[in-house]
């Protein structure tokens, strides 16, 4: 009998949220590090895993398919779904930044083309500044486009600042802190509220070794 | 450039068969238990005066209404709610009624955009009741019997859960911080996400460490009756421990009544300050990753139309409902008539065929027509 679905964000936190919910005591088949199956269950029986794009992660937790998820902020304020976060983890650390060639953005009151991955906080980050920009929405190698002249700017996630410097760019601005939270459902949250209070437990107290 | 005949806009769609069934006999029932507890059905106008809105429900939820202008240029909408029509009824048009006021609806309300990203639907059909004009526990503790007893009949009751709160127990602590409005809209969706990490992080630089262990209470997960005694150890403010007193009493209501297993108390339920005014609750069935239904008090709605007085109500969502009566397997009773099989009545002679037809309603049977015998393929 499954209790509970838990949805983790496929790449960069996967290994990060696995070896959490180990010390959380949740045990999954070695085999879920290699195979290529996007479900799985603990060992117990209790929790089902299924692994997804990050941007997915909160679409299937508002749906309530999953009945929780762990997925980084940058990923939540992105998707402005709504969903429960009682818990900030202290994996996937990182900042969500303005980065331009040189560090310099030219001037500050004409269009500024702003190239992302993350339209909708670039968008946000700019209006509450009132800067006119043109959000160009890539998906991938974003430091690209300004050592092309595609844009200006980019507003990108850093974690060691190493691909930025790579490519000549310097952080302009820092819009936010970030890092992994578990998510619930807020349907599940009370449906299930036993099985969510279990598992918030023993992960809060997993993250709080890892604080330490 | 010719559009495809067979597009329909995003958010809406056909019901048709058992589905439509379902939803009317669903409607049908729920409509039935609210005249049982003497609740006067009410339609107010599709189409209203988009200013009716802006007073009904605040000016940033009326920009989800579809808006269109009348021949002398004043702005319509397409009810996005029910409640503000019944609202201005009540203040107006009813002004001098005996109170109290109990009024049912249900019907279809529509919004430019969809409430949530979960939910893709522009209209959806409303099935609520408002009581108007009385005050405190027992008109609460109304409210809330009501809808256990459609949740009961419609066999949701073993796997459906009632959240309640008291927004003032929230408004209590956060008097005492003098927050100006965009920092406090920011705490309250930090309360309402449960969001205890940037909780303490925000409130480091207002507040002091009393108030602190006050917030971290309302996020705790919900409750039973000790959620009273964990709230009244930290929160000692007298507007919020009146609003603990006054939901403690309600609690106590309800579980005398039996019925505490079905609820529980979420004191992190602050999702619409500007709207409710005491107590709130939401339902919550198995099955279905959203709610389905949610209401409370809201105390200053009537005096936007010029004659405060207290009032009381919720809303279903029809489709929700339906949904998880799916996800249940409680369709029960409620699908008989579509399920009997129907008379086939062939005549060549349309007399025939008709006083056939006719005699056979008269008995109640369904019939279908099929006026000539038709070949079997």
């Amino acid at each position: 009998m499954i209790d509970l679905t838990i949805a983790i964000a496929k790449g960069r936190l996967q290994a990060e949220a696995l070896a959490l919910l180990g010390r959380a005591g949740l045990r999954l088949p070695d085999e879920a590090h290699l195979s290529r199956r996007l479900a799985i269950d603990d060992e117990s029986g209790s929790y089902r895993f299924i692994f997804i794009k990050p941007a997915d992660v909160p679409v299937y937790v508002e749906h309530g398919i999953a009945d929780c998820g762990i997925v980084g902020r940058d990923v939540l304020l992105e998707s402005e779904a709504d969903l429960l976060q009682p818990l900030t983890l202290e994996i996937g650390r990182c900042r969500i930044v303005v980065a331009a060639p040189n560090g310099n953005l030219t001037d500050g009151f004409g269009m500024l083309r702003v190239a992302t991955k993350y339209p909708r906080i670039a968008a946000r980050h700019f209006v509450e500044h009132g800067q006119p920009v043109e959000i160009i929405e890539l998906s991938g190698s974003v430091e690209l486009a300004p050592v092309l002249d595609l844009a200006d700017c980019i507003v990108d996630l850093v974690e060691t600042g190493t691909t930025l410097r790579e490519n000549g760019l310097q952080i302009v601005d820092v819009i936010a802190e970030s890092s992994a939270r578990f998510v619930v459902n807020r349907a599940s949250y009370q449906l299930k509220a036993k099985f969510v209070s279990n598992l918030l437990d023993a992960l809060r107290k997993a993250n709080e070794d890892c604080k330490a | 450039m010719s559009e495809s005949l067979s597009a329909i806009p995003s958010g809406v769609r056909y019901y048709f068969g058992s589905e439509a069934h379902l939803r009317r006999a669903v409607e049908h029932a729920a409509m039935s238990i609210f005249k049982a507890w003497s609740y006067e059905e009410i339609t107010p106008p599709t189409v209203d005066y988009y200013s009716l809105f802006e007073r009904g429900m605040g000016a940033v939820e009326a920009q989800d209404a579809f808006r269109f202008t009348d021949t002398d240029g004043k702005l319509l909408a397409l009810r996005p709610d029910v409640t503000s029509g019944i609202a201005r009824a009540a203040a107006t048009l009813m002004a001098k009624r005996e109170r109290p006021l109990r009024f049912s609806y249900a019907a279809p309300v529509f919004r430019l955009r969809a409430e949530s990203h979960a939910e893709w639907r522009r209209e959806s059909t409303q099935i609520g009741c408002e009581l108007i004009g009385r005050n405190g526990c027992a008109a609460d503790m109304e409210v809330l019997a009501i809808a256990v007893e459609i949740l009961s009949y419609l066999g949701l009751n073993g796997s459906s859960t009632i959240t309640i709160n008291d927004l003032e127990v929230f408004n209590g602590i956060v008097g005492s911080l003098g927050l100006d409005a965009t920092a406090q809209e920011e705490l309250r969706e930090l309360v309402d996400t449960h969001n205890a990490g940037d909780l303490e992080r925000f409130l480091a630089s207002y507040a002091s460490t009393e108030e602190c262990a006050s917030f971290a209470q309302l996020v705790q997960l919900a409750g039973r009756s000790e959620v009273f005694e964990n709230a009244r150890r930290v929160i000692t403010n007298e507007r919020s421990v009146a609003a603990l007193d006054r939901l403690e009493a309600l609690w106590t209501v309800i579980d005398s009544l039996g019925l505490s297993a079905q609820f529980e108390v979420d004191l992190g339920d602050v999702s619409r300050l500007d709207y409710y005014t005491g107590i709130l609750f939401k339902i919550y069935v198995a099955g279905v990753g959203m709610r389905v239904g949610s209401g409370g008090r809201y105390d200053q709605l009537t005096a936007n139309f010029g004659k405060a007085e207290p009032a009381v109500g919720f809303v279903l969502d029809l489709d929700a409902l339906a949904e998880a009566m799916r996800a249940n397997e409680s369709i029960t009773k409620l699908g008989e008539v579509a399920e009997q099989t129907a008379t086939l009545i062939m005549d060549e002679d349309p007399t025939a065929l008709f006083r056939e037809a006719l005699r056979k309603r008269e008995q109640g049977d369904r019939v279908l027509i099929s006026p000539k015998p038709e070949v079997m393929p």
